[in-house]
């Protein structure tokens, strides 16, 4: 019997509820009032157990149709998108929001739509750079909200 | 009460307050019109900017995003053929073919107009609906409360179109982030999985924007790239005047059927979850039922538009209903506006309408005054909209996410929120792929801390179970919890039967 990504979700959600569900036990129980810390997460993680298991269950059970394959997903760029906007939170309290930004803004729209010449390049430049001034001035200078502050660059 | 809408009505015209509204409609209308970029994301995108401003100004703005988005699909929808939102693809059907028979300006202006009379009629609701629902919810004790909203978890669970048990156990996910951190009754730590910024607990707003704007984004990456544009701008050159009177009058020389799409756009507006979409497809279904000229559909047909953009409007306020009367977001648009509210120290709630009449009502004018707005947007801005689809993502995701991070960093000014948006942005797309609906584990994450307050608070007045079932609104709302898992169960097995006597149908 093979499982289908329902099956696959099902068994990682019944695995996070009940690695959570022994962490409960650690819970003491609270004197002062009748019902402790730790009655309402262990009724939710079993009931999200039950739910889980119930959901492996049936893909179990279910018989699998053909599927015909769909649009091939470009998986190789969402985890590349992923670990650059990663970078970039790693980043930011180093370097600080402007040089972090502008940084994030470019590689990531180069990533995107690769450019093919210098004009491409100052494209990019261009929209990084006006990211940056747009979103420090209204937010720091307009609307008084603090951006991230780098501990190398002090700005 | 209408004194308190006039008083909330001056208030509003204050540029202080016009200027937000006026600038959340624009940002709605343009939202609206980009393909691939929902409602949810613009309202995202909207939050960082309403920060520092006072309460009635920022949920003025996103009023305005609510109701500019909820319209501005219809302009790619009708002279592109291209649904800027979800809620727009109705519109297309038949918007877009009357504008390819040489009246794309008859189409774009019955679009525009049932969206303005759509959205005041639910408006009227919004009013009037609010403060007597908002009264019977005073009378709830915490065991009412507690199955108020296991109701609206239920529900959102078993609307969810993949299946009735991932929607259920999104919720739970959703429940499980607010176990995370602290106990809300004795606020001792628990489950804190030794990371420090964990003790406080989990800030619903950096879980709500991770998981819907990276999966919104990422989706688009994986699919598409970035390199072309949202799309090509066509029609460039085309003529949008029209004779004003003539459409309006096209549009309320049906009273009945434009109140019917209106209600039926308000009533799918209060349920949790639906959204938009589901409003304008339905009171597109009834504009065919009801119509004399059903073969008309599909080929230009007028009262197809005005079905679709005056039951979408009317979404709105009904989704705005749940929202002020129970402190229950039906969207994820009005999640993000009770994240704002949130912010500001205020609690939602049946006490809200009555603790915070003047902002109540304002939001109320907001709501009002944001149509006429979206239609001066509109009229103005029509043709630019066709400009705007041919930005290229590779220039607007990076933007929308560098702004999803401000909107995180800024609710506390620290880094830890930026690291949960990240993680739920991953916890996101990773659902989405597994199709798992988000909109229940959102609902969870909010009501989450609220079922337990009031589970708790319940059996330690009085640890006797049954009351659930025996006070007769507790019972009542549990059954009818009970009623809307088991029709869902029953409508998904219908569909099953169905696809099988159609693929069955197909081999012979």
């Amino acid at each position: 019997m093979k499982l289908s990504k329902d099956g696959w979700g099902g068994l990682a959600v019944l695995a996070a509820s009940f690695a959570l569900f022994s962490l409960t036990f650690e819970l003491k129980p609270n004197p002062l009032v009748p019902i402790g810390p730790g009655f309402y997460p262990r009724a939710v993680l079993a009931l999200t157990a039950l739910f889980a298991a119930a959901l492996v269950t049936l893909d179990l059970l279910r018989a699998k149709a053909e599927r015909s394959p769909g649009p091939a997903a470009n998986y190789a760029a969402v985890a590349l998108h992923f670990a650059v906007f990663g970078l970039y939170v790693a980043a930011l309290p180093w370097i600080g929001f402007r040089i972090a930004t502008f940084a994030y803004v470019a590689a990531t729209n180069a990533l995107m739509d690769r450019p093919q010449a210098a004009r491409g390049w100052l494209r990019v430049a261009l929209v990084a750079l006006a990211t940056v001034l747009v979103t420090y001035f209204a937010f720091e200078r307009y609307l008084l909200v603090l951006l991230p502050r780098g501990r190398w660059t002090d700005f | 009460m209408y004194e308190l809408l006039a008083a909330g009505i001056v208030n509003v015209v204050q540029v202080k307050y016009l200027l937000p509204l006026f600038l959340g409609t624009l940002a709605g209308v343009i939202g609206g019109a980009l393909p691939g970029v929902t409602i949810t994301m613009t309202i995202i995108v909207v939050l960082p900017f309403t920060f520092s401003l006072d309460p009635l100004q920022g949920l003025a703005a996103m009023t305005g995003v609510y109701v500019g988005g909820s319209a501005g699909g219809l302009v790619t929808a009708v002279l592109l053929g291209i649904p800027g939102s979800p809620s727009a693809i109705a519109t297309t059907f038949d918007g877009h073919a009357l504008a390819r028979r040489g009246e794309p300006g008859r189409a774009v202006w019955l679009g525009i107009w049932a969206s303005f009379f759509g959205g005041l009629l639910g408006g009227i609701v919004l009013i009037a609906a609010t403060g007597p629902l908002a009264a019977i919810a005073l009378q709830f004790g915490p065991w009412e409360f507690f199955s108020l909203f296991v109701l609206a978890l239920s529900m959102v669970a078993g609307l969810a179109e993949s299946s009735l048990l991932k929607g259920l156990v999104s919720g739970c996910l959703g429940l499980i982030v607010t176990v995370l951190g602290t106990d809300p009754v004795m606020g001792q730590d628990r489950l804190t999985l030794g990371i420090p910024f964990v003790r406080g607990g989990i800030d619903f707003l950096p879980v709500l924007i991770g998981v819907f704007a990276f999966s919104q984004v990422m989706g688009e990456i994986e699919r598409r790239g970035g390199a072309a544009p949202i799309a090509e701008a066509g029609a460039r050159t085309l003529r949008l005047a029209v004779s004003h009177s003539k459409v309006i009058w096209e549009i309320v020389s049906r009273p009945f059927q434009l109140m019917w799409y209106a209600l039926v756009g308000v009533l799918i507006g209060v349920l949790p979850a639906i959204g938009g979409s589901a409003a304008s497809m339905m009171a597109y279904d009834q504009a065919k039922k009801i119509s004399p000229r059903p073969e008309a559909f599909g080929k230009g047909a007028p009262e197809g538009i005005i079905a679709s953009e005056a039951s979408n409007n009317a979404n709105v306020g009904g989704s705005l209903v749940t929202i002020m009367a129970f402190g229950i977001p039906g969207d994820a648009v009005t999640a993000v506006m009770l994240g704002a509210l949130t912010i500001h120290g205020i609690q939602s709630g049946p006490l809200f309408i009555s603790q915070n009449a003047q902002l109540a009502y304002g939001i109320f004018a907001a709501y009002l005054l944001a149509h006429p707005l979206m239609v001066l947007i509109l009229a103005v801005g029509a043709r630019w909209m066709l400009r705007v689809v041919t930005v290229p993502k590779a220039a607007l995701f990076p933007v929308v996410l560098v702004l999803c991070a401000i909107g995180a960093y800024a609710l506390n000014n620290t880094m830890s929120n930026v690291y949960v948006l990240l993680a739920f942005g991953v916890l996101g797309y990773a659902m989405a792929k597994l199709g798992f609906p988000l909109a229940p584990f959102i609902l969870g994450v909010i009501l989450g801390d609220q079922i337990e307050i009031n589970l708790v608070r319940s059996l330690m007045t009085d640890s006797n179970l049954w009351l659930f079932v025996t006070r007769p609104i507790s019972a009542l709302l549990l059954a009818m919890a009970v009623a809307s898992i088991v029709l869902s169960i029953w409508q998904h097995r219908r569909m099953q039967e169905k696809a099988a006597a159609a693929e069955g149908a197909a081999d012979f």
